[in-house]
Order: C-alpha cells, then structure tokens, then sequence
C-alpha cells in the first residue's frame, strides 16, 4: 500500500469548498471529511511505524523544487491527534451552527495538518495563514461584543505575525535560491551570519505568535474568552499544537545550533512562569483555562528545546506533553461551557483533565514531566527543574480552586458535549498506560 | 553589480515596513491599524520583488531573444501573498463593520489585559 499524506490535505479542502454548493449537507459533509481524515491519518501512522519516512513529491517535481511533503513519526502521530480530535470535536459541537461553521472548520484542519506535514516553508507560510485567517472567522462566530475584540485582537497579531514570517522566508531565499527545509538545512553554514540570525528571529517571532509564545500572546485569552467554548477547544488541540511543532521543526531541522536551543530554552521558560502566574490571577474559567494553555505551551517549548542532548528523552516528553494538554485542555474547554459540573460525566472529565495537566501518575501528563526531568537532569538544568516544579505547584493550586467553585449543582451540558469530552480525556488515560506497557525509549520519534 | 536600481528597492522596503510599524503601534483607530498593516505587507512584497531581481534582466518568458531574466519564484510568491493580505483584509473589513455596530465607533479602547 502507498500512502500519500497529500490526501490528508487535499480532502477537507476540497470538501470545504463543496460545501456552501450544498448547504443543507454541510454537517454531514464535513463529518463524513473528516472521518475520512481520521482514518487515513490512523492508516498513514501505522505505515510510518512500520515502514518510516515518508516524502511525498506533488506533480512528480523532485525537490529541491516543487511542493514536497515530509513526514515522520513525530508530524504522522500530531496529524492523527488533529484529526481525532477534530473529528470528536466537530460532531459534538457541529449541529448547533450552519455550513459557514463547518466550512471553517474543516479549512482550519485543513491547515493545521498542512504546517505538520509539510516540508517547504513557504508552504508552512500558506498554511499557517489558511489556519489563521479560518480562526478569526471562527472566534468571531459568536457574533457577540467579546467574540469581536478577541478576533480582532487576534487578527492585528496574527497579521503582523505573517508579515515576519514571510520576512523571514525571503531572508533565506535571499542567500540560498531555496524553499526546501532539508535543502535549507544542508546549506545553512553558507548563510551569512547576519542574516540566518536575522531570518531565525523573524521566524521565530512570527510563528511564537501563533504558538502562544510570551511575549507574543496577547491575543490568546482575549481570543480563548471570546470564542465558544467548541471554538475554544478546536484552537487549543489544532493550531496552537501545530504551531508549536513548526517551531521545532524549524529548530531541530534548520537551525540545530547550540544558540538556538538555548533561546527556546529561555522563552519556554519565561512563557511557563509567566502563563502559569497569570493563570492564577484569574477570576473568569475560559481567561484561567487559556492562560495556563500558554504555560503549557512553555512547557511543550522546554522539552523541544532540549533535545539538543538527548534527543530521545526530550522528544518523548513533548509527545506526551501534546497529547496531555491537548486532551485534558480540549475537553475542559467544552467542559467550560456550563458553569457548574455536576453529573459523573463533567466529574470525570474535570477531574482527569486536571489531573493529567497537573502531571499525576499515570496519566500522560505525569509521563510529560517524567521524561522533561530526565532529559534537565542529564543537562543539570536544575533552575529549570525548580521552575518546572513551581509552575506545577501554581498549576494545583488554581485548579484545586477552579474544582471546588465549580463542583456541585447539576450541569445543564447536553449528551453530545458529555460524550465527546469524555472520549477526549480518555485518552490521557489511554496513553497514560503506554510507558507501563511498552519501554518508551525504543519508540521512534524522529529521523531515522 | 548594478547596484543602481536595487539600493532605492531596499531603502522603499525599509521605509513601508517602518511607515507600517508606526501605524500599528501607534494608531488606536482600529482601520488605520488594519491599512498600516497593509503597508507592511507591501513592503514585504517588494522585499522579494527585489530579492527575484536581476541587473538587465527580463520578465521571466521564454524567448529565444533574450537569455537573461528575473527570477520568476519570487514573483509566484508574492502573487501568492497578495492574494493571502486580500483575504486578510477583506475579513478585517468585515469584522470592523460589527465591531462599528456594536460598539459605534472604531476607537480601540481597552489595552492588552493580563
């Protein structure tokens, strides 16, 4: 069998444009996309278990020209989560909206799978605008005063977010006449100085905007408090995650020098203290929900940063760190839309989503942090560990709070909000059981 | 090199990046922000304009009469671009238009809360 990640692409886009010619489909039509994608993504990820690599070239042009798709164990396993999630997502919330909804929603997917899979920056740059320009739509579908603001909000950050990251790519293209990642990376010492610093920190800025990178996050919880709560939990499992493995791709790939780690090292820092002590602050759950999201997005950033050393450690931590946050996050925001919780289900939900973002055993979370210390203590970073630690005592104390307001009388979530936040959280469960089962360190992650 | 054509593109470059960057930081009238942000895109887009360049050369068409021509990659790109700050704007618009209905003026008040 021959897999061809394009698919995982092309589908929801063209689906998305068929959509506003059959109106009345829309829901089903976009469901019946991404189950598609679902599947597929399952399917490609067991071939890249047991085959590898995969490089697939669009129109037969070899690279270093022409579109050009990479993927590997890493990009596979974050496609498959976006579009799990996204598949569960949309069927609880796709119902209570029109075609429009759906149609955005399936483009954001679309896009947020394109910046996992791709191998050419300037398609990351396409894509991270469908991504974009599909969740200001998104956010501000409520239609209501905060929705607006926070859109907009966003829309002013993500504008000039894009304008550095093309910036950027034009930067590379000045010196090296290549769009290609791998090409780029084999080239890269014959870069001026100057200007490969230059081009790292306009991509680095550019795409921190969409990760949720202090300082570059102002939009996040205008933006996560504006949106529905749906909106809310689609943003924190699919661009942000997408966004963030962008990042480490650009590190890890392009720029492996030791400088560069360093820098996310520090900025996965400060953006993990800094979310986490805001999160504190806050009296609304969706500001509370979204602030910490941002100190997990650090926290996502360290591990990455780490893998300068051991590569293996640093990159299982960040899997199980996506997964967690994405998992946990995703259903407490659908959670978030009634304010009390009631019912063994919204229990459930709160209490293992909580839980796994804390990083108890031996939910994914806890594997998380687990494998983020070994690969700092191999480093002997051991300020990051305090401040790991730290982040993770604030993080217990404001959602012990954020527990005990909320529990109590009954919570007025209708069935398909229950069903799918609990499929969601059930997975931090899930892979919370893999380390125990399997040993870790021979899963495969990267290269090869 | 000729440098004759080029240096007044990069200058053009450095002054529409610099023009927008004020507007945006400091404009509160929410679409002078947005038109500020379009003078950014376009000198970005004349930033690779001018990266594609060649001395002498021609638009980038096959003919047997001339062997010398711009790069044409970086044109694709901007068209490209162009079409993407389109849509941006016309989105932006879009939004302004409910943001002046709700809130009868397009002053952004409020500051980056934390």
């Amino acid at each position: 069998m021959v897999v061809h990640p394009v698919l995982l692409i092309a589908i929801p886009l063209i689906a998305a444009f068929i959509i506003p010619l059959a109106k009345k489909y829309g829901f089903a039509i976009a469901a019946g996309a991404m189950a598609f994608n679902m599947g597929y993504a399952i399917g490609m990820f067991s071939y890249i278990y047991s085959h590898g690599k995969i490089y697939e070239m669009i129109a037969g042009f070899k690279p270093p020209v022409g579109i050009f798709l990479a993927v590997d164990a890493l990009s596979a396993m974050l496609a498959l989560l976006i579009n799990l999630f996204a598949f569960i997502n949309f069927i609880a919330i796709g119902k209570e909206w029109n075609y429009k909804f759906s149609m955005l929603y399936l483009l954001a997917i679309a896009g947020s799978t394109g910046i996992v899979l791709t191998g050419d920056i300037f398609n990351m740059f396409i894509f991270f605008e469908i991504t974009a320009v599909a969740s200001y739509a998104l956010i501000a579908g409520k239609k209501d005063e905060k929705a607006i603001e926070g859109a907009i909000k966003y829309m002013v950050l993500g504008s000039i977010a894009s304008i550095f990251i093309l910036m950027g790519i034009a930067l590379i293209y000045s010196q090296l006449k290549t769009l290609n990642i791998y090409d780029i990376a084999a080239r890269i010492s014959s870069m001026d100085e100057k200007i490969k610093w230059a081009s790292f920190a306009l991509l680095l800025t550019g795409i921190g905007v969409e990760a949720e990178i202090f300082p570059l996050n102002g939009w996040v919880p205008a933006a996560y408090q504006g949106a529905s709560s749906g909106v809310a939990s689609l943003l924190s499992f699919g661009p942000s995650k997408a966004a963030i493995y962008a990042i480490a791709r650009i590190m890890m790939v392009i720029f492996p020098f030791h400088a560069t780690y360093e820098i996310a090292l520090y900025v996965g820092v400060v953006t993990l203290v800094i979310g986490e002590l805001a999160a504190f602050m806050q009296e609304d759950v969706k500001r509370m929900l979204a602030y910490s999201s941002i100190g997990q997005m650090g926290l996502i950033l360290i591990a990455f940063s780490l893998a300068s050393q051991n590569i293996q450690n640093a990159l299982i931590a960040a899997f199980f760190l996506i997964i967690s946050h994405a998992s946990a996050k995703s259903s407490l925001f659908l959670l978030s839309r009634s304010p009390s919780m009631g019912g063994a289900a919204c229990k459930y939900t709160g209490i293992v989503g909580v839980l796994s973002i804390i990083g108890m055993p031996p939910l994914a979370g806890f594997w998380g942090k687990w494998y983020l210390m070994l690969a700092a203590i191999n480093e002997k970073l051991w300020l990051v560990i305090m401040l790991v630690f730290f982040a993770g005592i604030v993080e217990a104390g404001y959602f012990a709070r954020y527990l005990h307001k909320s529990m109590g009388n009954e919570s007025k979530l209708n069935l398909r909000y229950k069903v799918a936040m609990v499929v969601m959280v059930s997975f931090t469960i899930l892979l919370g059981l893999l380390p125990i089962a399997y040993k870790m360190a021979s899963l495969p992650l990267w290269g090869w | 090199m000729n440098y004759a054509l080029v240096t007044p593109c990069y200058i053009a470059v450095a002054a529409l990046l610099s023009i927008g960057l004020y507007g945006v930081v400091s404009k509160r009238n929410l679409m002078k922000i947005f038109i500020s942000l379009s003078i950014m895109e376009t000198g970005v887009n004349l930033l690779l304009i001018t990266i594609g360049y060649v001395p002498e050369g021609t638009a980038p068409i096959e003919n047997a009469n001339f062997t010398k021509y711009v790069d044409p990659l970086p044109q694709a790109l901007v068209l490209t671009a162009i079409v993407i700050g389109l849509s941006v704007t016309a989105l932006a618009i879009a939004m302004l238009i409910s943001y002046y209905e709700k809130k009868g003026s397009l002053e952004y008040k409020g500051g980056m809360k934390w």
